[in-house]
């Protein structure tokens, strides 16, 4: 039997809204996953910390605030600089069109905009992990 | 890629340690852990759920750092049976930010284990050969009788709060008699000294009198430096492999399982012949099952 997925979701900086990624995480959990929620108000080092230490195979990140240009890049420099590049990245929120392409060129796997169904979230994630990517 | 994991946790790398618990966790052989620098103390919080076992482990983590200790902590959450999914959400109350003096990991739970995560010694030993001073492990919050941490752990914090029941509730075996400190949590809350009181009471009348009760409130922070002294007091418990027979014995349940489910599939026949004895109550019903769980073809 595979082990499960593991994927922390956290919010970054200063965002307060954390309805949708609760309601994602229930969705991770019903899936099968094991979701590690970090929860609010979290630094790019903390999240990174929590990746780490939580041998994550994935990191979804929930931005509403606007700040997403300022705050992945970073969340994804410091996982290269943590030897965390194998850790998948994935973004949700309120994420203007034409951000996406910018956030996708810095490696993030995939941006999950408003409308998103949740088994779109699920299958996407097993259907990486059986290519054999987190 | 084992070697290079455990080069890299000599050389003190966290991610080695993280990827070598993820291994173990999941039963894979990591072979043998080298024997830690020094005893670490291993402290197992348990208590209902909601009576904020994750908080004040927050809280102590603080402490702790406050006088130079270095902390680890393994906090079990409950699995979903039916999924085997799970909503960790431990760390997310431990508040921080933490330093590299911290370690969190969570754990996934399945259910019948005892409140707390399979092959936990091992995880344990793991994080005891890192160097931790202190490892907390927070089980699943049964309440009752999670006599499994208190065994893997030198001392078991039972943690109550006002207003949880009557004092019968504490006669009940299994919920006092594994603690050796007994907290009372939330004690800003009003009934915090009355419920105090009852535990007393309790433990008076039985072996007890001895195991410390104490208020401590994570809100206030009051109470909390009292209690690690409590808990500092304790002997360690832990003796050189004292635990061994009943994790064995965990470990052949497990194996146990995986081949009662491969043979359902693998033996089909012999399987629902074997489950037909059992239900017309033959007597050797569960010896031939043995047997036949027992071929290395199954």
């Amino acid at each position: 039997m595979p082990s499960p997925l593991r994927i922390v979701l956290a919010k970054v900086g200063l965002d307060g809204h954390d309805r949708g990624i609760k309601v994602v995480a229930r969705a991770l959990r019903d899936a099968g996953m094991h979701v590690i929620y970090a929860g609010l108000w979290q630094t790019p080092e903390a999240v990174i910390r929590t990746v780490a230490d939580e041998d994550a195979d994935w990191l979804g990140l929930s931005l509403l605030s606007g700040a997403h240009m300022t705050l992945v890049p970073r969340v994804v420099e410091l996982l290269r600089a943590a030897k965390l590049e194998n850790v998948g990245v994935l973004v949700g929120g309120i994420i203007p069109e034409a951000d996406v392409p910018k956030l996708l060129a810095l490696g993030v796997a995939k941006v999950f905009g408003p409308g998103t169904s949740l088994d779109e979230i699920v299958e996407f994630l097993k259907q990486r992990s059986e290519a054999g990517h987190a | 890629m084992l070697d290079a994991l455990w080069d890299g946790f000599r050389r003190h790398d966290r991610l080695a340690l993280a990827r070598l618990l993820s291994l173990a966790a999941r039963g894979e052989a990591i072979s043998s852990i080298p024997s830690p620098p020094k005893s670490s103390r291993v402290v197992a919080v348990t208590g209902s759920s909601g009576v904020g076992k994750s908080t004040l482990i927050g809280q102590l983590i603080e402490h702790l750092r406050g006088q130079g200790k270095t902390v680890a902590v393994l906090a079990c959450d409950p699995q979903s049976p039916l999924s085997g999914g799970a909503l960790l959400g431990d760390r997310f109350r431990m508040a921080g930010p933490h330093d590299d003096g911290v370690f969190i990991r969570s754990l996934a739970t399945p259910g019948g284990h005892g409140a707390v995560a399979e092959r936990l010694d091992l995880l344990i030993r793991l994080v005891e050969s890192f160097g931790f001073d202190v490892i907390i492990v927070e089980t699943v919050g049964a309440g009752q009788g999670d006599t499994a941490a208190r065994n893997l752990a030198d001392v078991a914090v039972l943690l109550l709060q006002p207003e949880s029941g009557d004092d019968l509730q504490w006669e009940k075996a299994g919920v006092l008699e594994v603690a050796d400190v007994i907290a009372v949590h939330k004690a800003d809350l009003p009934g915090a000294e009355q419920t105090a009181a009852q535990v007393r009471a309790t433990l008076d009348v039985g072996r007890q009198s001895q195991t410390p009760v104490l208020r401590v409130s994570s809100k206030t922070r009051a109470g909390l430096g009292e209690l690690w002294q409590a808990i500092e007091a304790c002997p360690l418990r832990r003796g050189p492999e004292s635990d061994s027979p009943t994790e064995l014995l965990q470990s052949l349940e497990r194996e146990l399982a995986a081949r009662f489910a491969k043979a359902e599939r693998s033996r089909p026949t012999d399987w629902s012949q074997a489950m037909a004895a059992w239900r017309s109550g033959e007597a050797d019903a569960v010896a031939r099952l043995l047997q036949l769980l027992a071929d290395p073809e199954v």
